[in-house]
């Protein structure tokens, strides 16, 4: 069992319930496969440095899991076919640092007011 | 009478860049260290975003190392987290 760390960036699009959907399908594929999750982050809304798919904005979220390879499989694979993802990305870890968030919501906020 | 030490001209401060002619040698040398080795260095990681603007050009392309005095072995991994960062578009 190793570490990995997986981030999806979804369509701008997209409705809030059907985010939902998607942050609980990519859980349940770890956890059916004899993962275990550490930690979910939701980067919110950002937007990128350049266009992606004619698309300036998009929605992240963050996945942090402790599994073996059939989820990588698994999960590099449904997020390839999925139709309302623009990009994806897995990291392998040695350690996980669960501690420090780059991306918090609340530092968004501030700004704003 | 003795002569005063002439302390006079040895307090002015002098730049040890400065040169007299040109095919004498500087004493100083610019000698700076890694700035992301050492005991208190920050994370280099895909996600710290704030950290890799800094070795990034106008342009989006990597600083090279003899600018940014960077060792070696952390260079290998600014390339690598770089790259990570701009597939996910966050730089």
């Amino acid at each position: 069992m190793t570490f990995y760390e997986h981030t999806i960036i979804a369509k701008q699009d997209i409705s809030t319930p059907e985010l939902e959907k998607i942050e609980k399908k990519y859980q349940d594929i770890i956890t059916k496969t004899d993962g275990e999750i550490i930690k979910v982050e939701k980067w919110g809304l950002l937007s990128f440095a350049k266009k992606i798919k004619a698309y300036n904005k998009g929605f992240y979220i963050h996945y942090k899991f402790k599994a073996e390879n059939k989820t990588l499989d698994e999960i590099k694979r449904s997020s390839i076919i999925d139709n309302s993802l623009l990009r994806h990305l897995t990291v392998k870890y040695k350690k996980l640092d669960t501690e420090t968030e780059y991306f918090k919501e609340k530092d968004i906020n501030e700004k704003k007011k | 009478m003795k002569r005063k030490s002439n302390k006079k001209f040895n307090k002015r401060p002098q730049n040890p860049l400065n040169k007299l002619s040109l095919f004498q040698k500087s004493d100083a040398r610019f000698s700076k260290k890694c700035p992301l080795s050492g005991k208190d260095a920050p994370v280099v990681d895909y996600k710290n975003i704030k950290l890799l603007r800094r070795y990034i050009s106008d342009t989006d392309k990597i600083m090279p190392s003899r600018i940014t005095s960077v060792s070696q072995n952390k260079q290998r991994k600014l390339t690598s987290e770089i790259k990570k960062a701009k597939i996910l578009g966050l730089i």
